[in-house]
């Protein structure tokens, strides 16, 4: 038996008597205990401390009382304490004092944000909120209008109140959101953050309604973009379990940030399906494509549409979550059943902090034709960056490509991201952009942006020997 | 305006009060404002205990590098030390709490849910897990780092002057 569990000497102490006692663990809260030298209490006794000689130290505890349960193992019954509350576990098995309230300590820093809120801000998220309740309530009183009807018909009825009154409430939040950015444009980095603070307390039953808001706020994977917000992006429909719900989580999908990551999964797929015509021209060898970050590699399907398509190439997929390359093996596996054929596929679970030192990269990983790498950049500050894309340019075989994306600093949804999102990213001029490729000399550099024009992309083409015919590609 | 310094360390407890004072010198012959030196300073030296806790230094030679380098407004510091397999799973400790710590907006929530498990973390524990939220609490600044093909930790804050 654990020896945290035997009896413990302690001492009460009530003004200038000290009371001898046994005390035992018994629950997270209260001790039991056992009076020496044949003393006695009512029940309700209160002290004003009790001192606990433990591992050759000594702990005070503060004002408890004694609750009398007679007939528990020969003990008198349970000491509480009503002072403060402290975790008997803590003290009794990692020898640490702590109170419940232990809790409250970063309450004054919270509290004291709102201090650094501007007037205006104060404003607009009240309103915000209130205009928000009345629509919520609308809307949860036509669900309840026809929740009696058939699922068919509740689901029909659904779709018109979207596509009325839904695509009004859509258009009011499109300019709550032009007023927020007209308050806050002028704000610091500090203000910002403070302010997002605030916004997304004082919205956070809005943000919790919104299956796509509630997972970027939430992070259950602990990084931002995880595959399943991925794919919400990519599906762009109404989710929720009422009306409000899938409005609120359907509004940010239609943000210009969150229709360039639908763009750019278009033109991944186009350039590797180039690369395939190119390929027609020489040998039969796989092209070897590489994917950083893969995320589910959704795209992956969109380059493979036919049998003769699916031998041309071998995908290696690294991404540092499993649940991510767990989804993209899903994928394959049912592009494969539906060609009726075999894809060559290598997952790659590894992060790209800690990738340039993996052995694999050192041994095995060989070089590749393409290399690409969407939502990765954003997260990476410049000096990793650099070492990664210089790491990925080495990788490539002469000839080769790469392909990296990056959002541009005047993404128009940063804000809608950061406040409503809690989504902050990396975001990077053409010139940022172009400096990470400092240490290749020998590539071949052209920058261009998706149709929306929010997400940069760095094409990078290796040298092969000087009539390399770079004509082929886009 | 551009310019940075490098400093080396011997991974050594009593070497980081000299690259404090290094390091802060270069700051304030560089015009950067009382505030921020405090605050980069704290994030220095936040980074630098790690590499010395952490790193894993087998040969004399072995030591920490620190760059500092100013371009305009923003401050980069990179502090750079081996590392071997043995420290593979700190080093994933590491990448989990940067990308947890960065996933916020404000960087005041993961201060806080830090100190509140750490208030009730073991007394004997040494480590309070506390540095490199302070770096982005406190220091205000972003944080990110790769480990190089040759077994060197490149840890880098990003700070605005
Ligand atoms: N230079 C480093 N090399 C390897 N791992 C590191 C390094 N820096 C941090 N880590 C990992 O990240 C964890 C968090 O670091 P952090 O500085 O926040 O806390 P700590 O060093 O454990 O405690 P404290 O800084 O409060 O004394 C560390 O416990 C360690 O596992
Ligand atoms: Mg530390």
């Amino acid at each position: 038996m654990n020896q945290n569990f035997v009896e413990i000497k302690a001492n009460l102490i009530e003004g200038k008597t000290t009371i001898p006692i046994d005390v035992k663990y018994t629950s997270k809260y209260s001790f039991l205990i056992r009076f020496l030298n044949s003393n006695s209490f009512k029940n309700g006794a209160e002290f004003s401390k009790l001192i606990i000689q433990m591992n050759g130290r000594s702990f005070e505890l503060g004002r408890c009382q004694f609750l009398s349960e007679p007939n528990i193992d020969g003990y008198a019954g349970r000491l509480i304490f009503i002072n403060d509350i402290y975790d008997i576990e803590s003290l009794m098995f990692d020898n640490k004092i702590v109170r419940l309230q232990n809790a409250c300590l970063n309450l004054p820093l919270i509290l004291n944000l709102k201090h650094n809120i501007a007037e205006s801000f104060h404003k607009y998220t009240a309103n915000l909120t209130y205009d928000l309740s009345v629509y919520k309530n609308l809307f949860d009183n036509l669900d309840a209008e026809y929740s009696k009807e058939p699922e068919h018909i509740r689901n029909s009825l659904q779709q018109t109140v979207i596509n009325t009154i839904g695509r009004e409430f859509m258009g009011f939040l499109d300019d709550k959101l032009l007023e927020l950015e007209q308050i806050i444009r002028n704000f610091s980095k500090d203000q910002h953050k403070d302010h997002g603070f605030y916004f997304r307390k004082q919205l956070w039953n809005t943000i919790i309604c919104a299956p796509f808001m509630t997972r970027t706020n939430l992070k259950p994977r602990g990084y931002a973009g995880d595959s399943d917000m991925m794919s919400m992006i990519y599906a762009n429909d109404y989710r929720g379990n009422s009306t409000y719900s899938k409005l609120m989580h359907k509004h940010p999908l239609e943000q210009p940030a969150a229709q360039a990551v639908r763009n750019r999964r278009k033109i991944i797929a186009k350039m590797i399906r180039n690369l395939n015509k190119d390929s027609n021209r020489g040998n039969n060898k796989k092209l070897k494509i590489l994917s950083v970050a893969c995320g589910p590699a959704c795209e992956i399907q969109d380059v493979l549409i036919s049998t003769k398509d699916c031998k041309k190439f071998h995908f290696v997929l690294l991404d540092q979550d499993r649940t991510a390359l767990y989804e993209a093996a899903r994928l394959i596996d049912h592009t494969e059943k539906k060609l009726d054929t075999k894809i060559a596929v290598d997952y790659l679970n590894e992060s790209v902090r800690t990738m340039l030192a993996a052995p694999f990269l050192k041994n095995k990983l060989g070089q590749f034709n393409f290399i690409y790498s969407m939502g990765l950049f954003d997260y990476l500050l410049p000096p990793v960056a650099s070492a990664v894309i210089g790491k990925l340019y080495q990788l490539l075989k002469p000839g080769g490509q790469m392909l990296i994306g990056n959002f541009h600093v005047s993404n128009p949804s940063k804000y809608y991201m950061e406040y409503w999102l809690d989504w902050a990213i990396y975001y990077r001029t053409e010139e940022d952009f172009k400096s990470l490729l400092m240490d290749a000399p020998s590539a071949d550099v052209d920058l261009f942006f998706e149709d929306a024009g929010i997400q940069m992309f760095l094409h990078v083409k290796k040298k092969s020997k000087p009539d390399f015919d770079s004509k082929n590609i886009q | 305006m551009k310019s940075s310094i490098k400093l080396i360390m011997k991974p050594k407890w009593d070497e980081i009060e000299k690259i404090r004072n290094k390091s802060s010198n270069f700051l304030v012959s560089q015009g950067i404002s009382n505030n921020s030196i405090q605050a980069l300073t704290m994030v220095i030296s936040e980074l630098v205990e790690n590499s010395v806790k952490y790193g894993k230094f087998l040969s004399p030679k072995n030591t920490v590098i620190i760059n500092i380098h100013i371009d305009e407004n923003i401050v980069t510091t990179e502090v750079i030390n081996p590392v071997d397999n043995t420290v593979f799973k700190h080093l994933k400790k590491l990448d989990k709490t940067i990308q947890w710590i960065r996933g916020f907006q404000n960087p005041l929530e993961a201060y806080t849910e830090r100190l509140r498990v750490v208030s009730k973390k073991p007394l004997n524990d040494e480590d309070s897990g506390l540095g490199l939220v302070r770096i982005a609490y406190e220091g205000k600044a972003i944080l990110d780092f790769f480990v190089s093909e040759d077994n060197f930790l490149n840890v880098s804050a990003l700070s605005n002057s």
